[in-house]
C-alpha cells in the first residue's frame, strides 16, 4: 500500500499539474455531464491511492456543495422555461434550467476536484521549486513562501490582539454597529506593527545577499524520474483519445 | 590606508530636516574592536547604516563624504560584495530571520545560497558555524519557535557563515535577558579572537569596558571623544551626556575622593586589583 | 523607459516585502469579519492598501497572490482572480490620479470601484456559476429572480449592494491605515507622499 501512496505523490510537480490540466480539458472536450461528474470520483480514487482521501473529500464538499445547490436553485427553479420536469408542491423544476444547471455544475465539479486533488498530492513548496527550475524569479519564490508562513502568524496575532482588546472593554457581541466598531481596534494595530517590520526585514535580506544577483544555489532540489515521462505519455495519449471521442460524437450526429 | 575609513561624512535621511551625522572622520585598522556609544538619537544606528553601505544606497537621503573599505570605495562594491565584506546584525531578533526557511540549518545556509556558492562548501560552512557558535543543538528547530536570545544567535551565525571581514553590530542585546546577553558576547569575543574587525553599538558600558579596545563617543551626530576604551570610559563627560561610565570607574572616583591615590579602573579585574592593593596597604592615602 | 521596465521599477525590495503582509492582511480581515459575524467580506483591505501606496502593479500582484492561495483550498477563487487584480489596479490608479483626497472624492472612488467591479464580476458569475457564488449575494440574486427580474439584472443588482458596502468600508479602512503610517515609512513608496501628515517634523529618535 505504501508503494501506491508514493506513486502519484512522488511525481514531479509540473507533471502532476499537466495531469490536472489534461483532466480539466477532457471535461470540456468530452460531451455531456456524466463524464465531468465522474471526474470527482476518479480524483477521489487517486486521492485514496495517495492516502489523501479524507482531506480531498472535506475540501471538495466545502467548496462545492452549497455552490452546486445554489446553481440548481437559480437555474432550474427560478428561471422559468416552457417545459417542467417535476412539480414539488407549488415549486416548478424547469427542464431547460435543470439540464443547464447539470452541465454547468458538472464542469465546475471537474475543475474543482482536479485542482483540489493536485494540492493534496503536491506540496506548495515542491510546486514552487519546480517553477523555479523552469525559470521563476527567486524573488517571486520568496514572496510566495513568505506569505504562506506569514498568514498563520498574523492570524494568531489577530487572536491575541482581539483578546487583549476584549479585556480592555471592546465589545464583540451585540448589534451590528457594536460588532463593526470592534473591527478597527483589532485590525489597525496588527496592520501597523506588521508593516513596520517590513523595513527591518528588507535590511535582513540585504544583509544575506538577497539582491546579489548571483544564480542561487539550492540545497534541496527535486528531480524528474522515468515515472514522469511515462505519466506524460499516458496523459497526452488520453487527451488525444478524448478529442477523438468528441470528433466521433460530432460526426455521429 | 586604514581598513575601514569614513572621510568627512555628512548624512541625512530623506525626511530629516538637518544632518543626522556630521563631520565624521573615522579610521579603523584591520582586527580592531571599536565600540560606539552615545545617548538615544545621537546617530549611532545611522553611523552603522553608513558603514554597512545601507545609507545612502538603501535609505536614500543626502550623503557627503567617502567610505573606503579595504582600499575600495564602498560605492564600488556590489550588493553581494557588501554582504560578504561587512556583516550586519541589529537589535530586533524577531525580524532577523529570513521567514522562508524551516530549520536553523537552512536559515544559516540562506545567505550562502543567495551568493550562489557551491553546495558542498555551503554544507561545510554551515556545520562549521553551528559548532563555532555552539548552536548545533538547534539545527533542526524551526526559527519561528526560538526565543529572542536564540534567534539573535542564529542571526549572528547566519551572518558569520558568510565570513565577512568586518562585523557591524547594533545593540544586539537590548531585547535580551542577561543569559542571552552573555551568550551573544561570547560569540562576539570568539569573532574578536578570529581577527575580525568589529564595530559594536552598545549601552551596557561594563561589557564595552571588558571587550572593546577602542571607543567612539557620539553626541548629536558628531564625534566628541575617541580613543582607547580604558582612557575614554572614565571620562566624566560620559555621565553628562547620559551615556554612563562603568560602575568600577564610579567606585574608583569614590575611592579617590576619600583620598586614595589610584588609577581609575574601568573593568572588574582592574578594580579587584586596586582594592586588593589598598587592602595590602600598597596604596598611599 | 519601456513599459516592462516601468512595471519592474514599481517592485522595489520594500514594495515586494509588503506583498506578503498585505496578503496576510486580506486573510486576517476576512477572518475578523467572520468572527465578528459582519455581513461583509473585508478581504481586500491589504490589496487596496498596497495599491494605494505602492501603485497598481504591486496591488495587482497582491490580489493575484491572495486568490491563488485561497484557490488552493477552494478553486472557485481562481475564477475571481481578475477581480482581485482589478481591485489592486483601481486602488493604484486612484492614488496615481490623486483621487483619495477629501471625503467627497473618496466617496467617488468608492462608487467608481463598486461599479467597475460589479460590471467585471457579473459575467463571471453568470457564465461560470450560472448566477450563484454560494454567498450572501446569491441569496439576494435569488430574491431578485423570484421577483421576476432577468438573471443579468438580478446578479447585477445584488452584486452592487454587496459590493458597495464591502468595498466602501474596505477602501476607507485602507485609506485610514495609509494615513496612520509614519512619513518616514511612506516616503519609501511611490505614492506614499499624498498620505503623509502635513507639517510633521521627523522625530530623529525614529531613525537613529
Amino acid at each position: 500500500m505504501s508503494k501506491r501512496i508514493d506513486l502519484v505523490n512522488n511525481l514531479y510537480p509540473t507533471t502532476k499539474f499537466i495531469g490536472v490540466i489534461v483532466i480539466i480539458l477532457s471535461a470540456f472536450i468530452v460531451p455531456g455531464w456524466k463524464y465531468s461528474y465522474s471526474i470527482f470520483f476518479v480524483c477521489a480514487l487517486i486521492a485514496l491511492g495517495s492516502g489523501k482521501l479524507k482531506s480531498y473529500l472535506i475540501i471538495t464538499v466545502n467548496s462545492l456543495l452549497v455552490l452546486i445547490l445554489l446553481i440548481f436553485l437559480m437555474q432550474s427553479i427560478l428561471i422559468p422555461s416552457k417545459e417542467i420536469l417535476y412539480k414539488i408542491g407549488f415549486i416548478n423544476v424547469y427542464k431547460d434550467g435543470f439540464y443547464q444547471a447539470l452541465n454547468l455544475s458538472s464542469k465546475l465539479v471537474a475543475f474543482t476536484s482536479a485542482f483540489i486533488l493536485f494540492f493534496r498530492v503536491t506540496t506548495v513548496k515542491d510546486f514552487i521549486l519546480s517553477l523555479e527550475n523552469m525559470g521563476l524569479h527567486p524573488k517571486v519564490t520568496y514572496v510566495i513562501m513568505s506569505t504562506l508562513q506569514l498568514i498563520p502568524e498574523m492570524k494568531k496575532e489577530a487572536g491575541v490582539i482581539s483578546d487583549a482588546q476584549k479585556t480592555r472593554g471592546v465589545e464583540t457581541e451585540g448589534n451590528i454597529f457594536v460588532r463593526a466598531k470592534a473591527f478597527v481596534p483589532v485590525l489597525i494595530p496588527l496592520v501597523l506593527s506588521s508593516i513596520a517590520k517590513t523595513e527591518e526585514r528588507a535590511i535582513t535580506l540585504e544583509s544575506r545577499a538577497f539582491s546579489s544577483g548571483a544564480k542561487k544555489t539550492r540545497l534541496y532540489n527535486i528531480k524528474k524520474t522515468r515515472n514522469d515521462t511515462i505519466a506524460i505519455i499516458i496523459l497526452v495519449v488520453f487527451l488525444i483519445l478524448c478529442i477523438g471521442w468528441r470528433v466521433l460524437t460530432i460526426w455521429h450526429f | 590606508m586604514a581598513f575601514l575609513e569614513l572621510k568627512n561624512i555628512n548624512y541625512k535621511y530623506p525626511t530629516s530636516e538637518d544632518w543626522v551625522v556630521r563631520n565624521i572622520d573615522i579610521k579603523i585598522e584591520k582586527g580592531e574592536f571599536w565600540a560606539i556609544v552615545g545617548k538615544n538619537g545621537s546617530g549611532k544606528t545611522t553611523l552603522c547604516n553608513i558603514m554597512r553601505g545601507f545609507a545612502p544606497s538603501f535609505f536614500k537621503g543626502t550623503f557627503e563624504g567617502e567610505v573606503i573599505v579595504d582600499n575600495k570605495n564602498l560605492n564600488d562594491y556590489s550588493e553581494g560584495e557588501k554582504a560578504t565584506k561587512i556583516g550586519f546584525v541589529f537589535q530586533n531578533p524577531f525580524v532577523q530571520i529570513s521567514g522562508v526557511k524551516e530549520t536553523v540549518y537552512d536559515e544559516i545556509a540562506f545567505g550562502l545560497e543567495n551568493l550562489g556558492l557551491e553546495e558542498q562548501y555551503i554544507r561545510n560552512k554551515v556545520e562549521e558555524t553551528l559548532k563555532l557558535i555552539d548552536i548545533d543543538y538547534l539545527r533542526n528547530k524551526n526559527p519561528f519557535e526560538l526565543s529572542g536570545g536564540q534567534r539573535q544567535r542564529v542571526a549572528l551565525a547566519s551572518i558569520i557563515a558568510m565570513d565577512p571581514d568586518i562585523l557591524v553590530i547594533d545593540e544586539p542585546t537590548s531585547q535580551l535577558d542577561p543569559d542571552g546577553t552573555e551568550k551573544v558576547f561570547e560569540i562576539i569575543e570568539t569573532m574578536k579572537n578570529k581577527g575580525k574587525t568589529i564595530i559594536l553599538v552598545e549601552h551596557k558600558i561594563e561589557l564595552i569596558a571588558e571587550y572593546a579596545d577602542n571607543i567612539i563617543v557620539l553626541d548629536e551626530g558628531e564625534i566628541i571623544l575617541r580613543g582607547e576604551t580604558k582612557d575614554i570610559l572614565k571620562n566624566k563627560v560620559l555621565l553628562e551626556k547620559e551615556i554612563g561610565i562603568p560602575q568600577y570607574s564610579i567606585l574608583g572616583y569614590e575611592l579617590r575622593e576619600r583620598g586614595f591615590n589610584i588609577d581609575i579602573p574601568t573593568t572588574e579585574e582592574q578594580s579587584i586589583n586596586i582594592i586588593s592593593n589598598i587592602m595590602q596597604k600598597k596604596v598611599i592615602v | 523607459m519601456s513599459f516592462i521596465t516601468k512595471v519592474k521599477n514599481d517592485f522595489t525590495l520594500i514594495s515586494v516585502l509588503l506583498i506578503p503582509v498585505a496578503v496576510a492582511i486580506n486573510f486576517v480581515g476576512f477572518q475578523l469579519a467572520q468572527a465578528l459575524k459582519l455581513p461583509m467580506y473585508l478581504d481586500s483591505i491589504g490589496t487596496m492598501l498596497v495599491g494605494l501606496i505602492a501603485g497598481p502593479w504591486v496591488g495587482a500582484a497582491t490580489g493575484l497572490l491572495t486568490n491563488l492561495i485561497n484557490g488552493i483550498f477552494n478553486p472557485v477563487y481562481f475564477a475571481f482572480i481578475p477581480i482581485a487584480i482589478l481591485i489592486g489596479v483601481l486602488a493604484g490608479l486612484f492614488s496615481k490620479h490623486k483621487m483619495m483626497l477629501g471625503p467627497i472624492k473618496i466617496g467617488i472612488c468608492v462608487v467608481l470601484m463598486t461599479l467597475i467591479l460589479t460590471v467585471a464580476q457579473a459575467p463571471i458569475i453568470v457564465y461560470v456559476f450560472g448566477g450563484a457564488t454560494g454567498t450572501g449575494s446569491a441569496a439576494i440574486t435569488a430574491a431578485f429572480l423570484a421577483s421576476g427580474k432577468q438573471i443579468w439584472e438580478s446578479v447585477f443588482s445584488s452584486t452592487i449592494i454587496a459590493e458597495l458596502s464591502d468595498k466602501g468600508i474596505s477602501l476607507v479602512t485602507a485609506f485610514f491605515i495609509a494615513k496612520s503610517m509614519s512619513s518616514r515609512y511612506l516616503s519609501k513608496f511611490k505614492y506614499g507622499e499624498q498620505y503623509m501628515k502635513k507639517n510633521k517634523k521627523t522625530n530623529i529618535d525614529d531613525i537613529v
